[in-house]
């Protein structure tokens, strides 16, 4: 594992895979200057700390802190200190895409209910990613269901991902390299109509998906399911999301991509 | 845009930041695929797609480029 690749010899890159909450989560590491066993014991602190986010604000275990603090059996200030900041970052996203992320607005179990589903996920990986950072690891991706938080070494090419075609989804419709940040694709090709616009509480979008890139997992996640709740104004709006670039796909298979300047 | 990487004609657009900033401040735009790409053949590892789940897993294009790294 100490040899010297040469310039020319394809990086090493090994893959992690485990589902938690419901999602394969993907773990690929490239290069070979980290000895393997820190890269696995990292990947499995990425893993275990996902596992805790589960447990935690799982909507679905009745015992999870997200559920009783749903049913008024603990306060806000019992739960986990994190509560506090998921909380608050649904809050900004509710700010920052005008009410079409509304974590008070999507809940079955009850109207008005806090459920931060639509965040959590996002918000946990890019937090989970630092267990990689921390061992050393900079040429990494970390895919949670759909969602990738990516870092590249300096020395590295860019990551090349693909954006799975909402209409087929054995098909790659584009692709995009990143070097560092996140992807974040929202859209009804896995779970059906699941993006409720929480102004008119309709669940059908003219558009099939979104996708955005840009510096951080959770504001593209957030922005990716606005675009979804808006429909078609979204075309407009994503022109406002600076330093972001992304596609969108309508359910009739018509496209707009677009990059935009911090 | 050179490699991907930015060059100094952008850099001049963002004075405030260190390098690293820089490198972060942009995204290239994601370019369709004329015709089904594969992903070996395009060098992808990695799939964005609307959340999958697990029982999706298993037919997924992540799976299948995550079995060759395993």
């Amino acid at each position: 594992m100490t040899a010297t690749p040469e310039v020319a010899a394809p990086l090493a890159q090994r893959a992690w895979v485990e589902q938690i909450m419901g999602m394969p989560i993907s773990v690929h590491v490239r290069g070979t200057t980290r000895p393997g066993e820190v890269a696995d014991a990292a990947v499995q602190r990425v893993f275990e700390e996902l596992r805790w986010v589960d447990a935690t604000f799982s909507p679905y275990l009745e015992d999870s802190e997200l559920r009783r603090l749903q049913r008024g059996a603990i306060t806000l200030e019992q739960c986990d200190p994190t509560m506090t900041q998921v909380q608050q970052l649904c809050l900004t996203a509710h700010e920052r895409t005008e009410g079409y992320f509304d974590a008070w607005a999507c809940s079955d179990l009850g109207p008005g209910l806090f459920d931060p589903t639509g965040l959590v996920k996002s918000w946990a990986v890019a937090r989970a990613a630092r267990h990689l950072r921390g061992a050393g690891l900079d040429d990494f991706a970390l895919n949670a269901g759909g969602d990738i938080v990516l870092s590249t070494a300096d020395d590295a090419p860019a990551w090349q991902i693909g954006i799975e075609d909402p209409a087929d989804t054995r098909r790659m419709l584009a692709t995009v390299p990143i070097r560092d940040g996140a992807i974040a694709t929202s859209g009804r090709a896995a779970r059906g109509a699941h993006i409720v616009n929480p102004m008119t509480g309709e669940r059908r979008s003219p558009l099939a998906a979104a996708t955005v890139i840009g510096p951080s997992l959770v504001w593209a996640d957030v922005f990716a399911t606005a675009a979804i709740a808006r429909g078609d104004s979204a075309r407009d709006w994503v022109s406002g999301l600076s330093g972001t670039s992304g596609l969108l796909v309508w359910a009739d298979g018509a496209t707009h991509t677009w990059g935009n300047a911090v | 845009m050179k490699n991907n990487k930015i060059t100094s004609a952008n850099a001049i657009q963002y004075p405030t930041g260190n390098s690293r900033d820089v490198m972060i401040a942009s995204y290239a735009v994601p370019t369709l695929n004329s015709e089904a790409v594969q992903a070996q053949s395009a060098n992808i590892s990695m799939v964005s797609g609307a959340t999958y789940t697990s029982n999706g897993y298993l037919q997924s294009l992540q799976s299948a480029l995550n079995q060759a790294r395993l």
